[in-house]
């Protein structure tokens, strides 16, 4: 009842090194390329004055020194802990098949606004993203149906900004 | 006193019905959508930020008061009764609150926290009243090397200072910095690092990057270990308030008030220290310590009163310098800058009534949400009760959508999607978010100051220094950061 969750020594598992090693990479990564194309940004007139150079240096620096420092410190075997949350569980693997169908549906979703339209792209948002954490696929398809024509209504009736109706265009009430 | 006349005229504003039903929609808002496991207060506001945009900005302003407020209140009602504890600033609610609702003192824990917010609430906004506008007259005379100053401070504070992982923190503020770069250079109007895309020669909307890394980079790291089963929701059991509860809760609620508030108004980062401070005082001075982790009311009375009056502190800073030191004071800034209003020393003067209103709805809307709170805590309990699968499709459709209705341009759901596949990692790898947001603000803001400064100076870079008030500024961040580097040397040996 009261045994705090994921007692005893945290094991540094492998892929966690991996991953950190990869993000610290990247920061540096980035802040090499900041630093470099700083200086395609034309200092014209350069005074004694600060030009829009000065900044963006001192950032890629930042990230370059920060980034090094994060590798340092995995190397030493001090990773930095994730972040707890609420319906979390500590104690599952990590599901990347998950977090790509969520990535995948977020996709869709930007590739369907321009196509058939916002209802329909955020059907496909919802639904996809339902189904995917395990909800039943007819229930997650029913809710996302009404979610996304309630939203459409709003939008187009009470805020005065209007989505792209897209496939639905000139019904009304949807169409703003 | 004039604060006291223009206070009285901003409750005539505030107190119009129309803005009653604004502040009424934004309370009932933030605290519904701070009750959702795993949406904080920055990640509510941010969410809710693009809704406003169609509103005059009194109406708009009133609505992300009632919002910050109530995602606030909603916050504490997760925290007792879900059996898993989370968002950093409840936490300690969490511990004795949680306990409270285990042991049949769910209603006792659910009223002092609610109670105390109020009472806390309600004392920090007279002392916002009572200082922001001789602050604000003060923060006239500071010039850039000044504001520099403060910058440092605050980039220190919020991403060195607190995190466990100092150099994690300032990536992170490093990484808010350079999405700031992104976009046209205010002074001499270069493109710089927009990949010669055109959508970003305007730079990266910080409602974007909030959304992105709060709502987007949550849902994705939470579906990677999501907890499956029925959500577990202790019942609310036990009497409400009782002659016992009132004398046990009353002097946590002003001693947290003492604690927050001040800690709030410093760029201490906010909340979270301000309520393990609260409730270290409050098991020191109890009478029966041994309560302590196991349920003891003022464990929750204090650190709940504390996060509240932390929370109005944080409004300090806010409105008279246009200095966040918080994610979701960072949100609220761009909130603003929708709008053209620059929070900053000039508010008070130049947009006098917005802000009196503003600070007006701060009192109605901590009345509604003790209204609010109490007697629809059977209401709140049924929304922490939503499914995960249909609450994490909703935060990612409401996120898309929200940033969507920023510009109504997709290339903005690139970035979304972008910012918030980097908040999961930085999520799992320990990096805080918080700096990120507050570096993406500020970092054009000390741009712009440091060159002023040079500027001013001749290009001379002791002109940063010079300053009486940047000195002291400089001089208590070396004090700090002596002592937390002496204090961590002296708790790792």
């Amino acid at each position: 009842m009261t045994s705090p969750e994921g007692s005893g020594p945290r094991v540094v598992s492998r892929s966690a090194r991996a991953e950190e090693y990869v993000f610290g990479a990247l920061v540096v990564g980035l802040g090499v390329f900041t630093l470099v194309d700083a200086t395609s940004i034309a200092a014209r007139g350069s005074m004694g004055a600060v030009g829009p150079r000065a900044f963006p240096y001192a950032v890629g620096v930042l990230l370059v020194v920060t980034g090094v420092a994060a590798v340092v410190a995995t190397a030493r075997g001090r990773l930095g802990s994730a972040e707890d949350a609420e319906d979390v569980d500590p104690a599952v693997r990590t599901d990347w098949v998950t977090v790509a169908k969520l990535v995948a549906v977020l996709v869709a979703h930007l590739v369907l606004i321009d196509v058939a339209g916002w209802p329909v792209a955020a059907v496909a948002l919802f639904f996809g993203a339902a189904w995917s954490l395990g909800a039943v696929w007819w229930k997650a398809l029913g809710v996302a149906v009404v979610l996304a024509l309630v939203v459409q209504v709003l939008f187009a009736s009470g805020l005065g900004l209007s989505l792209p109706a897209g496939v639905l265009e000139g019904v009304p009430l949807l169409d703003g | 006193m004039g604060s006291l006349g223009a206070l009285l005229e901003g409750f005539a504003t505030a107190a119009q019905p129309e803005y009653l039903l604004y502040a009424l929609l934004g309370v009932t808002l933030g605290t519904a959508v701070g009750v959702l496991p795993g949406i904080g207060p920055a990640m509510t506001v941010a969410l809710l930020l693009p809704l406003t945009y169609s509103l005059e900005p009194t109406a708009a302003l009133i609505i992300f008061a009632g919002i910050y407020y109530g995602g606030m209140y909603g916050g504490s009602t997760t925290s007792i009764l879900l059996n898993t504890p989370g968002e950093s600033s409840s936490v300690v609610t969490a511990l004795e609150g949680n306990r409270m609702a285990r042991a049949g003192r769910g209603a006792a824990a659910l009223a002092t926290a609610a109670i105390g917010s109020f009472v806390a609430g309600t004392i920090a906004t007279v002392l916002l009243t009572a200082l922001a506008p001789s602050i604000a007259e003060l923060a006239v005379t500071l010039g850039p090397a000044d504001y520099v100053a403060l910058m440092v401070v605050a980039f220190t504070t919020v991403a060195a200072l607190l995190g466990a992982s100092p150099a994690r923190g300032l990536a992170s503020l490093a990484l808010g910095l350079f999405l700031g770069l992104v976009g046209t250079d205010t002074l001499t109007g270069q493109q710089r690092f927009t990949l010669g895309v055109p959508t970003l020669s305007d730079g990266i909307d910080v409602v974007v990057v909030a959304v992105g890394v709060f709502a987007v980079g949550e849902a994705l790291y939470v579906a990677a270990r999501l907890r499956h089963g029925p959500v577990e929701v202790v019942p609310v059991g036990g009497r409400w308030m009782t002659g016992e509860f009132w004398r046990r809760s009353w002097k946590p609620w002003l001693r947290g008030t003492a604690i927050g508030f001040p800690i709030g108004t410093i760029p201490a980062g906010g909340a979270d220290v301000s309520t393990f401070l609260s409730y270290a005082v409050e098991k020191k001075l109890a009478k029966r310590p041994e309560e302590f982790g196991r349920g003891a009311i003022e464990g929750v009375a204090g650190p709940e009163a504390a996060n509240n009056a932390a929370a109005a502190g944080v409004l300090v800073p806010l409105l008279t310098l246009g200095l966040p030191t918080t994610a979701t004071a960072a949100v609220i800034v761009a909130g603003f800058q929708s709008y053209g209003i620059q929070p900053g020393p000039l508010l008070f003067t130049d947009d006098s009534a917005l802000v009196w209103a503003l600070i007006a709805s701060l009192y109605i809307g901590n009345v509604m949400l003790l209204v609010l709170n109490l007697p629809l805590v059977r209401i709140w309990v049924k929304v922490l009760q939503i499914p995960r699968p249909y609450l994490y499709a909703g935060i990612l459709l409401f996120a898309a959508l929200g940033t969507y209705a920023v510009n109504f341009v997709v290339d903005d759901l690139v970035v979304l999607l972008v910012i918030g596949v980097a908040g999961l990692f930085m999520r799992r790898r320990g990096y805080p978010v918080a700096p990120l947001v507050v570096g993406l603000i500020l970092g054009p803001m000390a741009e712009e100051q440091v060159r002023r400064t040079l500027q001013i100076g001749q290009g001379d870079p002791v002109a940063l220094v010079t300053s009486p008030f940047a000195a002291v500024a400089y001089g208590l961040l070396a004090v700090a950061l002596v002592v937390t580097v002496v204090l961590r040397v002296r708790r790792d040996a």
